[in-house]
């Protein structure tokens, strides 16, 4: 069975830009990007599609109601006390209450849906896929679903210094 | 790189209606209700010192903090800058309506008020305009400093004044950071004579920047779509929707600061101010000016696809420019003229203000080129990207 996908190694970031784009713009698969440093281009055309923010959202959004709930039921159904002549319920002091909690539990889950989602928990073996992947050079991984032949030509064309099928 | 903005005719024409219409605006106010008017150029003076000053402060953290992005745009806050001399005489005439505004001011009242009695020492005339003399030399003093260098630096490419610039935009910072909390509890905090707060001049300070940013976002757009500052990019505008975004959580939080903590300990000296804002006939600006100043911008300005759009801005910041008129609105009316009121002297006022100040600023913005010739950090200001 051929090997799954294909490897392309670049040693300057700006061809590799070029490669991305290009690939962008024909709707290629890519997988990933193993880079030495962050690339703020590289990661704006990459996740642009990422879902992870309304995920944040949609748990600040519960992390508040359900905080809500939880002091509403405490302090006005369950125990009521009154003290320093408050309303039994009363807003204010709420707010900063909901405010933290909304940042730990967003903080939290937004965490584990992201190691979730990228397979990333403790106690993994680390997956590099070279060495020189720390030193100096970029990996881009594909699919080899369309036309490798076509994409293999492209990359060769943008300044990739070696074309590899692999299987990860 | 060697433009400059050049104004047109019919926009001074426009300015000269508008401080037209202020000066009618004037002459009715003092006919029908002379307190009224008092109060009102109170409010526009202090409106507009505030986004001169945050106009100026952040001009001087863009020094402070080495930041390249900003130095294709520092001209304009730097023009906001200058209308703080024209302020400095508008405010000096408050001396003629001061018991008008302020109660401790009122001739005899040390006798049956002994709080202010006890206040006196601090909270009398002549040492109020001492005071206000003294903030607006620093002021001008620090900021024709600032300008001048930046001007020098234009005519001759030498590091050692963008060396001088960055030592007096520390001096400014200091200056403006200190004096201009101590202003704002001089002139707007002692409206209400019996109340205090500790935040209130801190926070009046840091909001001056949240107001500025919406007006130096409001002047960029406007000279791009008069065909300059081609150079500002997506980049720049994002990074200055960042700054909304984070000045409007700075206003949440520090507004929800002085109002739980006087909620809670629910001391009679204190509540006095919340009294008629939180529960009296004040209470729809209240919610509507915490709706326009803070909930609003923040949800608009979390996503970060939005914050960067120039009409997604525009709105915004005309929005915040209503919101601090609400903001100032609040702090100064009930204290120091009573029933709730909007009518054509608020708006007048407000009008004529808007062309002083926006005349002064576009001239000031003609006066230089419109992107620093020589500053250091200015290639890496039109690269900016993110």
């Amino acid at each position: 069975m051929a090997p799954k996908n294909i490897v392309a190694t670049f040693r300057d970031e700006a061809n590799l830009l070029k490669a991305v784009t290009r690939l962008k713009e024909n709707k290629v698969n890519m997988l990933d990007v193993y880079g030495p440093f962050a690339n703020h281009d590289l990661l704006k055309k990459l996740t642009s599609e990422s879902k992870l923010p309304y995920a944040a959202v949609l748990y600040g959004i519960i992390a508040i109601v359900s905080i809500f709930g939880f002091m509403y039921y405490t302090s006005v159904i369950d125990y009521p006390i009154m003290y320093g002549g408050k309303p039994i319920f009363s807003f204010p002091p709420m707010v900063v209450i909901m405010f933290l909690f909304c940042i730990l539990l967003t903080t939290i889950l937004t965490v584990l849906t992201f190691h979730g989602r990228a397979m990333i928990f403790p106690g993994k073996p680390a997956n590099i896929i070279d060495p020189s992947v720390t030193d100096d050079t970029f990996f881009l991984v594909l699919d080899q679903n369309y036309n490798p032949e076509e994409i293999k030509e492209w990359l060769k064309e943008d300044g990739a210094e070696e074309i590899t099928e692999k299987e990860l | 790189m060697e433009t400059t903005y050049t104004p047109k005719k019919n926009m001074n024409l426009l300015f000269a209606g508008m401080i037209l219409i202020g000066i009618v605006a004037v002459i009715t106010g003092f006919i029908s209700d002379t307190q009224r008017t008092w109060a009102n150029i109170l409010l526009n003076n202090y409106y507009f010192i505030t986004i001169a000053m945050g106009g100026l402060l952040f001009y001087s953290i863009q020094y402070i903090t080495n930041s390249g992005w900003s130095a294709v745009i520092q001209r304009v806050p730097q023009a906001l800058g200058g209308f703080l001399p024209v302020s400095a005489v508008l405010m000096l005439l408050l001396y003629f309506g001061l018991p008008q505004v302020y109660e401790w001011a009122q001739p005899g009242i040390t006798e049956t008020d002994k709080l202010i009695a006890h206040k006196e020492p601090f909270l009398n005339v002549p040492f109020f305009m001492i005071r206000m003399v003294l903030y607006f030399a620093l002021f001008l003093a620090a900021g024709y400093m600032l300008r001048k260098y930046a001007l020098l630096q234009d005519k001759q490419n030498d590091l050692k004044f963008h060396e001088k610039s960055r030592y007096y935009a520390q001096v400014y910072i200091f200056i403006g950071a200190i004096f201009f909390s101590f202003a704002s509890k001089d002139w707007i905090m002692t409206i209400d004579s019996h109340w205090y707060s500790t935040l209130f001049g801190f926070r009046n300070m840091v909001l001056s920047m949240y107001y500025g940013v919406a007006a130096i976002i409001l002047i960029i757009l406007y000279l791009r779509s008069q065909g300059y500052f081609k150079e500002v990019n997506d980049a720049h505008f994002h990074d200055l929707g960042r700054y909304l975004f984070r000045f409007s959580i700075v206003y949440g939080y520090l507004w929800f600061m002085q109002f739980l903590i006087i909620w809670y300990a629910n001391i009679p000296e204190l509540t006095v101010y919340y009294q008629p804002r939180f529960l009296g006939e004040w209470q729809f600006i209240f919610y509507a000016e915490l709706i326009i100043n803070f909930a609003i911008p923040f949800m608009v300005m979390m996503s970060d696809e939005l914050g960067k759009k120039p009409k997604v801005l525009t709105t915004i910041s005309v929005l915040l420019l209503i919101g601090l008129w609400m903001n100032i609105y609040l702090q100064i009316m009930p204290g120091s003229y009573g029933p709730v009121k909007f009518g054509f002297v608020e708006v007048g006022m407000w009008l004529g203000y808007a062309g002083l100040f926006l005349g002064i600023t576009f001239f000031a913005l003609s006066k230089a080129f419109l992107i620093p010739k020589n500053h250091p950090y200015l290639e890496e200001s039109l690269h900016h990207h993110i």
